[in-house]
């Protein structure tokens, strides 16, 4: 930035360069985030052959719904639990791959990140065949004696079966990511601690954790709203069943847009959605800017 | 600091289960792509014993699978020509200009990350009837442009943060527009933060679900996760070799493009979270 130049002579340089961008913005993100809101306003009436306007009637009918509460608990835990599970997985293997003692240590991240580029359907679908009555897994599982259970039919399961689908998807991104933060680290400040006498178990808690704790909170606060908003993965392999045990708000949101036709009923979903992950997208915004 | 023999044994074991279960479920692809149904079932974790091209048969004459490939490429291939030609000039302005409007700018294209798809769809529904634009490609494309574009301008602008502004300085003095700079200077310079978009781009297309789902009504319209999905949940018996097979072509074009294309991808990705 040259001195001397004031924001409002720069801004009319800059806008040539900002035109086709804001008008593609304009059209594609904005105008269908604040159109999509405001249906969540109005009810489509048959007898009319259009949407009424409704107040808040959709949001109201949200609060006597088990099926939407049902999808929202659901929600909440799938989140929580497969991120906290991507990290704890993704951290494990990003500290070993980077270890200066790994042989063949190129070659080894190269195979760790390169599930990133499977389609979700594709990676949806494969799971679901490992997941089957008859599947890969409960063959491996005959192998040793046991007999395993219907992963994907069994109600108290089938939430947590494609849990594992979704962390197992993000486990790429996540490891590239947090590898690329301890490789920055400084190899003088890790050896200072082991000479201070830390621990293997203190000097990650007190000193890695902490430099890398951007790093963290961006790619945790992205995969917390991506698996919120996730929708491929339950809709593949378990449509939401048995019954609604696996029933999640994206998914929700979809059937009564499109199959249940209430487009209102799926923008209130839509955006309940929406206001439980603003505060994850205002501390990703945070750190990213700054 | 040294490592004792044994605990180098453990690092390299450890490593190799993690690596197992990432790279597991991919090698059950390409093997039930080549497998017959009941050998699918009866030997669910075999190498294949007599690798068959059945399914591959079966996939390309029984199924739109060819038509809905194209259409993926199409697809694909004008979102990225769109997201590159917009968003290369934007990123520049965001990294060079100061103008009022810059953090708010910003901090709205991050946030896209967090709007939901269903209202979204929505939304989008409603412009693409508007235009005529259901169940026709440029219509998915339009809506896979602006889902792309928030996140590609903000890769670019940390490459063009990158390259000097004295080298442009110079070329003003010779007569440059800002426009020509852009073009003559900035842009070789920053071709691999356009292969990070095109990248991040094709891939987002490529395997994007929902969007077209809802706009693409008619199965010769499908996208091929459009064709899969309703492939597996069509009811019924799932055919598991031919879907295998279909679900390992489809794989196949990011998986390859992505070998290439992910150090350029990943250097845009790590360079804005580190520091």
């Amino acid at each position: 930035m040259r001195s001397g130049q004031r924001a409002s002579s720069q801004g009319l340089r800059a806008l040539p360069f900002l035109v086709p961008a804001l008008i593609v913005f304009s059209m594609m993100n904005l105008y269908p985030l604040i159109h999509g809101i405001s249906r969540s306003f109005y009810a489509y009436h048959a007898r009319a052959r259009a949407d009424v306007f409704v107040g808040w009637e959709n949001f109201t009918l949200l609060f006597d719904d088990p099926t939407f509460f049902r999808a929202l608990s659901n929600n909440i835990l799938w989140t929580v639990v497969s991120v906290a599970a991507m990290f704890i997985f993704s951290y494990a293997l990003a500290t070993l791959l980077n270890s200066k003692y790994l042989r063949f240590r190129r070659a080894f991240q190269a195979a760790a990140i390169i599930p990133w580029a499977l389609p979700r359907v594709v990676v949806s679908l494969i799971w679901r065949y490992i997941f089957l009555p008859d599947g890969a897994l409960n063959a491996m599982l005959a192998g040793v004696g046991i007999q395993g259970p219907g992963w994907l039919t069994d109600p108290s399961l089938a939430l947590w079966t494609c849990a594992v689908a979704n962390m197992w998807i993000g486990v790429p991104f996540v490891t590239v990511m947090l590898l690329a933060g301890l490789q920055s680290l400084d190899g003088e400040m890790l050896e200072a601690a082991v000479v201070d006498g830390a621990s293997y178990f203190q000097t990650q808690v007190r000193v890695i954790l902490p430099s890398i704790r951007r790093v963290i909170i961006i790619v945790l606060m992205l995969e917390a709203i991506w698996t919120f908003n996730g929708f491929e993965i339950v809709f593949v392999m378990t449509q939401g069943g048995p019954g609604n045990a696996s029933m999640l708000l994206p998914l929700y949101g979809y059937l009564n847009a499109f199959m249940y036709y209430q487009p209102g009923y799926g923008a209130a979903i839509g955006v309940v959605s929406l206001v439980l992950v603003l505060g994850a997208i205002a501390l990703y915004i945070r750190e990213v800017l700054k | 600091m040294r490592m004792t023999g044994g605990k180098q044994v453990m690092l390299h074991l450890c490593v190799l289960v993690l690596i197992a279960i990432v790279l597991f479920p991919s090698v059950l692809l390409v093997f039930n792509a080549l497998k017959t149904e009941t050998e699918i079932f009866n030997h669910p974790l075999g190498v294949p014993r007599s690798p068959t091209l059945q399914n591959l048969r079966s996939v390309a004459l029984d199924t739109t699978f060819v038509v809905n490939l194209r259409n993926s490429a199409i697809v694909g291939l004008c979102t990225v020509l769109i997201v590159v030609i917009v968003t290369a000039p934007a990123g520049y302005a965001l990294s060079r200009f100061k103008f009022r409007g810059r953090t708010l700018f910003s901090t709205l294209l991050l946030a896209t990350q967090a709007f939901p798809g269903i209202i979204m769809a929505l939304g989008l529904l409603t412009v693409l009837i508007t235009y005529g634009l259901v169940n026709r490609l440029p219509g998915l494309i339009i809506m896979h442009a602006g889902f792309s574009m928030p996140f590609s301008i903000w890769l670019l602008k940390g490459y063009f943060d990158e390259i000097p502004v004295a080298l442009e300085e110079s070329s003003w003095i010779d007569g440059c527009t800002r426009l020509q700079s852009l073009t003559r200077i900035v842009l070789p310079l920053a071709v691999p933060g356009l292969l990070g978009v095109a990248t991040f781009t094709l891939l987002l297309s490529w395997g994007e679900f929902f969007f077209a789902l809802v706009v693409m009504r008619s199965p010769e319209m499908y996208t091929l996760p459009v064709f899969l999905a309703h492939f597996v949940g069509s009811g019924g018996i799932v055919e598991w070799g031919p879907l295998s097979t279909a679900g390992l072509l489809t794989a196949l074009p990011p998986v390859i493009l992505f070998v290439f294309g992910q150090r350029y991808l990943i250097s845009g990705l790590t360079r804005g979270a580190l520091k």
